[in-house]
C-alpha cells in the first residue's frame, strides 16, 4: 500500500464511525428496525455486494464515496416500510426510496464530520446482479456488512484527501 | 390548515404527506423545488411551509429568503439532512421558524407542527 493510499485509508477509517452511527439512526427512525453489524472488511474488487446500490459522492476538505448496497428483498422492504407500498422488483419507487435512505445516512454522517466542510451529491442508483462500483485507484474502501429484520445490506465508505 | 410541502424527492414528499394526513392535515400542495414552491406561494395562502434544503433550480434557503420578502409571519419549517451548526444558524438568520433534521418520525413532525400551528394537536 502506497503512503498516499495509507493516508486515505486512515481518513476512510475516521469516517466509518459517523456512518455507522448515522445508519443505525436512519434505520431505526425511518424503517423501525435496528441493523446489526455482521462484518467490517477492506473492500476488494469492484463488484457490489448485493442487487441495488445507491452511490453518493462527497466533496469538501476530503473527497469520498458512500455506497449503500442492498439485497433485492431488503430494498423492497425499504420501500414498504417507508411508504407502505408493495413492490416485487426494482422500479422507480424502490430506487427513489433507497436513494433517499442513502441521502439521509450520508447527510447524518456528514454532520458528525463538520470540520471537513463536506457537501454531498444527489444519489445515483445502480442495479443488477454483480454490478460494479469503481473507486479512485488511491482509495481503499471499507465495507460494513449488516443483517437486519428486513434483510442484509452493506455500506462501503472510501475517502481521500482533496487535492 | 393548508400546507406547502417542498422537496425534490417524491419519496420524502410521500412520507411527509402521510405524516400530515395522520395528523388530519389533508390540504397539502406539493412542489418539487423552490421555484415551483414560490409560484404556488404567490398564488395561494398557506398556513405553514415545510421545505427541504438541497433542491435543484432554487434551494430551500433561497426559497426561505424569497418567502420572507413577501410574508414575515407564515411559519417556515426546514426539513433537511443539513444539520451542521453553520447551516442551522444561516437558516435561522434568514427567517426560518423551525428546523427538523432527517431522519424524523411522525411524532417529531407533529411536535414541530403543533408548536407553530395552534390547530394541530
Amino acid at each position: 500500500m502506497s503512503a498516499a493510499t495509507a493516508t486515505n485509508c486512515n481518513l476512510t477509517a475516521q469516517c466509518v464511525n459517523p456512518v455507522i452511527t448515522a445508519t443505525k439512526s436512519v434505520f431505526e427512525t425511518m424503517l423501525g428496525c435496528t441493523p446489526v453489524r455482521s462484518a467490517l472488511s477492506l473492500k476488494e474488487g469492484t463488484t457490489s455486494c448485493y442487487d441495488i446500490s445507491a452511490v453518493i459522492g462527497i466533496t469538501g476538505k476530503a473527497s469520498g464515496t458512500i455506497v449503500v448496497s442492498l439485497k433485492l428483498q431488503t430494498a423492497l422492504q425499504v420501500l414498504n416500510r417507508m411508504l407502505g407500498i408493495e413492490a416485487t422488483e426494482i422500479n422507480r419507487e424502490v430506487a427513489d426510496a433507497v436513494g433517499e435512505l442513502t441521502n439521509m445516512i450520508a447527510g447524518s454522517a456528514k454532520c458528525h464530520m463538520e470540520k471537513l466542510e463536506l457537501s454531498i451529491s444527489i444519489p445515483n442508483i445502480v442495479s443488477g446482479k454483480n454490478h460494479e462500483v469503481h473507486y479512485p485507484s488511491n482509495v481503499q474502501p471499507i465495507c460494513i456488512s449488516y443483517d437486519s429484520e428486513i434483510g442484509p445490506f452493506a455500506i462501503e465508505v472510501g475517502f481521500s484527501e482533496s487535492r | 390548515m393548508k400546507v406547502l410541502l417542498v422537496d425534490d424527492s417524491g419519496t420524502m414528499r410521500s412520507i411527509q404527506k402521510r405524516c400530515l394526513n395522520k395528523l388530519g392535515v389533508n390540504d397539502v400542495v406539493e412542489a418539487e423545488d423552490g421555484r415551483a414552491a414560490l409560484v404556488a406561494f404567490e398564488a395561494q395562502k398557506f398556513d405553514v411551509v415545510l421545505s427541504d434544503w438541497n433542491m435543484p433550480n432554487m434551494d430551500g434557503l433561497t426559497l426561505l429568503k424569497e418567502i420572507r420578502q413577501r410574508n414575515q409571519t407564515v411559519p417556515v419549517i426546514m426539513i433537511t439532512t443539513e444539520a451542521e451548526r453553520s447551516r442551522v444558524i444561516s437558516a435561522i438568520q434568514s427567517g426560518c421558524s423551525d428546523y427538523l433534521t432527517k431522519p424524523f418520525s411522525p411524532e417529531m413532525l407533529q411536535e414541530k407542527l403543533a408548536k407553530w400551528v395552534s390547530c394541530v394537536v
